[in-house]
């Protein structure tokens, strides 16, 4: 898969917690031709199911596959009398990115419109600041967007409540890496296409749902929905982690080129050394990652669900999360989707037996 | 099977493992395989279908998981880095015994994996600064020494995710009390297994859960997949009476019976069943106590709040120094936990009261 042009494309694509309309309809339409069914919930989620292509054991074992499609944002919390507007935020930006960033304002303006304004957002200039203030970072309630129009016209054009969302299309870097905006989780919903196309030509004895969850950013209310629906037998969840930067604590990362799994009570131990054992055959290099807790992904409503559902967690590391820039190595996308169709492939009868032992 | 055994067998949180097959063969000795099973989320379940069908679903629930240690890697010296699996206090952790790892049975021809020793080791008080003395030593500089001479050593016998479980040994101590880890909550499992012997009005799911000490994870599922109509929670529970603590931050007293909890930071307990509980056990003589101030959280929470609602209540036996290597509880409050439980399962005219959906008072 063209990792590259994919995540230029879907980044581009408007879909903070809640409003993932935009990006669902872009996504679905990217599955239909790998997929038996593709639906989107009233949540937003992209539920796209490929059967099973041979069928051993009755009933159908069902897989649920996850990646988060939605994105961090900010909306229009006031219009102020000089035109410009205060922001509050969707999930947690840092206000630290804002100063001088571009954004899209998604301005409803009346019924039935969507103007994509332009803007930038402004603060007070450092010289008509004191020193101590200078010391400081801005927090967002200092900030504004400037849409360079007058007040009159932004009214008219903007509601407030309104989607601001930040710029930043992916651009390559050396050694196959690559930066941009929404990396998390768009990546990992692209490693899901991958492993749908790598999974054309694969056969397998358990059905597929693939699901684009929505609001993660917000504590994974799509993902709990989602796995109502399908109440499947085991999860495989995806979400992006932290690569190491200088500044990095020990233990808190994972290293940038290869998928880590996450072990710790959430995950189900067996379920990981089956995965553990694919990578090996296939000589995926597969990282560890411990979460002695919560997760913080989808993961944790998932294994929730109904009556329980057994998960694994892939985690692809990424550097400056949570900002316009983050950073990752998309020969580690691709591992990690070669490694998740071989284990889809290899998951033959009896693999529930082995659970609790 | 007595309560040393079960106190003795290791099981964290998600690696619940050993005591889940203990429980498994126990129950389908008890009740035949068919009557047990083992869901999603690895709780054992197993169901007896009562005498009276007009009587309510009565889910009972004791976790299978205590807190322990996970290890995340190994240091360059062959030390073993860990995180708290639940809710440890780091200040009891330092000069403390562990096993790593799990005592494997033989099976399937696969070999014999036994568990290993360990120290929870600091720096001598000789060498610390006065500013050392004062600082509590958070879970990322205390390590657990195998004796392990170096790196390569030590990840090949405890591979990170290795489970490590306080090494204390079960014993009888001071007048009636017994001592050990993990009696949070392998009382509550003890019981729970005695009363599969039990011939109740009401159709009875026994549920031994996982994942407590994490936020309840098991319980969610076993009372989804069950949707009972009543959840009563056997816990092993905080008593706060040892020293000149006042009685109002006692919480409940070790010796002083079953604690019924009215609320804790998870539920409120269902008025009526929560009455019904204390006048069952004072009619019948067995010894108990209201959990006198709102504290900890249990699955009663959770049952409470599954599918259009579950009429619930706690039963906890009193533990001080719960969460820690050695928690300390009254083997007469482990009894009268069986046997309110047990007076309320035998209690048909109680039950069929309980059976409306409105929420009486």
């Amino acid at each position: 898969m063209d990792f590259l042009s994919y995540l230029q494309e879907a980044g581009a694509k408007r879909g903070p917690s809640g409003h993932e309309d935009e990006i669902s309809a872009w996504l679905a339409e990217r599955f239909r031709p790998l997929c038996d069914q593709v639906d989107i919930d009233p949540m937003f989620n992209v539920i796209a199911v490929k059967k099973a292509t041979k069928t051993g054991k009755k009933p159908v074992p069902r897989v649920l596959l996850c990646a988060h499609q939605d994105e961090i944002a900010l909306m229009v919390s006031d219009i102020l009398p000089d035109g410009t507007l205060r922001m509050g935020q969707v999930g947690g930006v840092d206000p630290r990115i804002l100063p001088a960033s571009t954004v899209t304002v998604h301005g409803t303006g009346k019924p039935g419109e969507m103007n994509k304004l332009t803007g930038i957002i402004g603060a007070m200039p450092p010289h008509l600041l004191d020193e101590a203030e200078r010391k400081q970072n801005y927090k967002r309630e200092d900030l504004f967007v400037d849409l360079g129009l007058p007040v009159e016209k932004v009214r008219s054009l903007v509601n407030i409540g309104d989607l601001i969302t930040l710029h930043g299309e992916a651009v390559e870097l050396l050694n196959r890496r690559a930066a941009g905006k929404t990396m998390d989780d768009r990546a990992c919903v692209g490693i899901l296409l991958d492993i749908a196309e790598r999974m054309q030509g694969m056969a397998h004895e358990a059905d597929l749902y693939f699901a684009c969850t929505s609001q993660e950013e917000v504590g994974s209310r799509g993902a709990r929905a989602a796995a109502y629906t399908v109440d499947p037998h085991m999860a495989v969840v995806l979400d992006v982690s932290h690569a190491p930067i200088p500044q990095s604590k020990p233990d808190s990362t994972i290293p940038l080129d290869a998928p880590a799994a996450s072990y710790g009570p959430f995950v189900q131990h067996r379920l990981l050394d089956r995965l553990k054992a694919t990578a090996a055959r296939h000589g995926v290099k597969l990282n560890t990652e411990h979460a002695e807790g919560a997760t913080h992904t989808d993961a944790d409503n998932v294994q929730i669900a109904r009556e329980g559902v057994p998960c694994v967690l892939l985690s692809l590391p990424l550097k400056y999360m949570h900002t316009t820039v983050e950073l990752l190595d998309m020969n580690a996308m691709a591992e990690c989707g070669r490694l998740i169709a071989h284990f889809l492939a290899e998951l033959t009868q009896g693999w529930e037996d082995e659970l609790w032992n | 099977m007595e309560l040393k055994t079960l106190c003795e067998l290791k099981g964290i949180s998600g690696r619940e493992e050993p005591v889940r097959r203990a429980v498994y063969a126990a129950c389908a000795e008890k009740l035949g395989k068919d009557s047990v099973s083992i869901d999603k989320m690895g709780n054992v379940i197993a169901t007896k279908p009562g005498r009276d069908p007009s009587c309510p679903h009565v889910m009972l629930s004791a976790h299978m998981d205590e807190v322990g240690l996970m290890v995340i890697s190994a240091t360059e010296e062959g030390l073993l880095k860990v995180r708290s699996i639940g809710g440890i206090d780091p200040r009891v952790l330092v000069s403390k015994r562990v096993r790593v790892g799990y005592d494997e049975p033989v099976c399937q021809g696969k070999p014999d994996k036994k568990s290993i020793p360990g120290v929870i080791g600091a720096m001598a008080i000789h060498q610390q600064s006065p500013e050392d003395r004062k600082n509590v030593l958070p879970i990322e500089q205390l390590y657990v020494d195998i004796g392990a001479k170096d790196q390569a050593e030590a990840s090949a016998l405890a591979p990170a995710g290795t489970p490590v479980t306080f090494d204390t040994p079960y014993r009888d101590f001071g007048e009636g009390l017994a001592l050990s880890k993990a009696l949070d909550d392998r009382v509550g499992v003890y019981n729970l297994l005695r009363l599969l012997d039990g011939d109740f009005a009401g159709k009875t799911s026994f549920v031994f859960t996982c994942q407590e000490e994490v936020g309840c994870r098991g319980a969610i599922g076993a009372a989804f997949r069950l949707m009972p109509d009543i959840g009563i929670a056997l816990e092993g529970t905080t008593a706060n009476d040892a020293g000149d603590i006042q009685t109002t931050q006692q919480i409940c007293r070790v010796g002083g019976g079953v604690a019924v909890s009215f609320m804790d930071n998870a539920s409120l307990a269902q008025p009526e069943l929560f009455r019904g509980m204390l006048a069952l056990a004072q009619e019948k003589g067995i010894s108990h106590q209201v959990k006198m101030s709102v504290s900890g959280g249990n699955e009663g929470g959770f049952i409470q709040r599954t599918g259009s609602g579950v009429k619930t209540c706690v039963l906890s036996v009193p533990c001080r120094y719960i969460h820690s290597p050695a928690s300390v509880c009254a083997l007469g409050d482990v009894q009268a936990q069986y046997l309110l439980a047990k007076a309320f399962l035998e209690d048909a005219r109680l039950l069929s009261q309980l059976a409306n959906k409105e929420g009486q008072r």
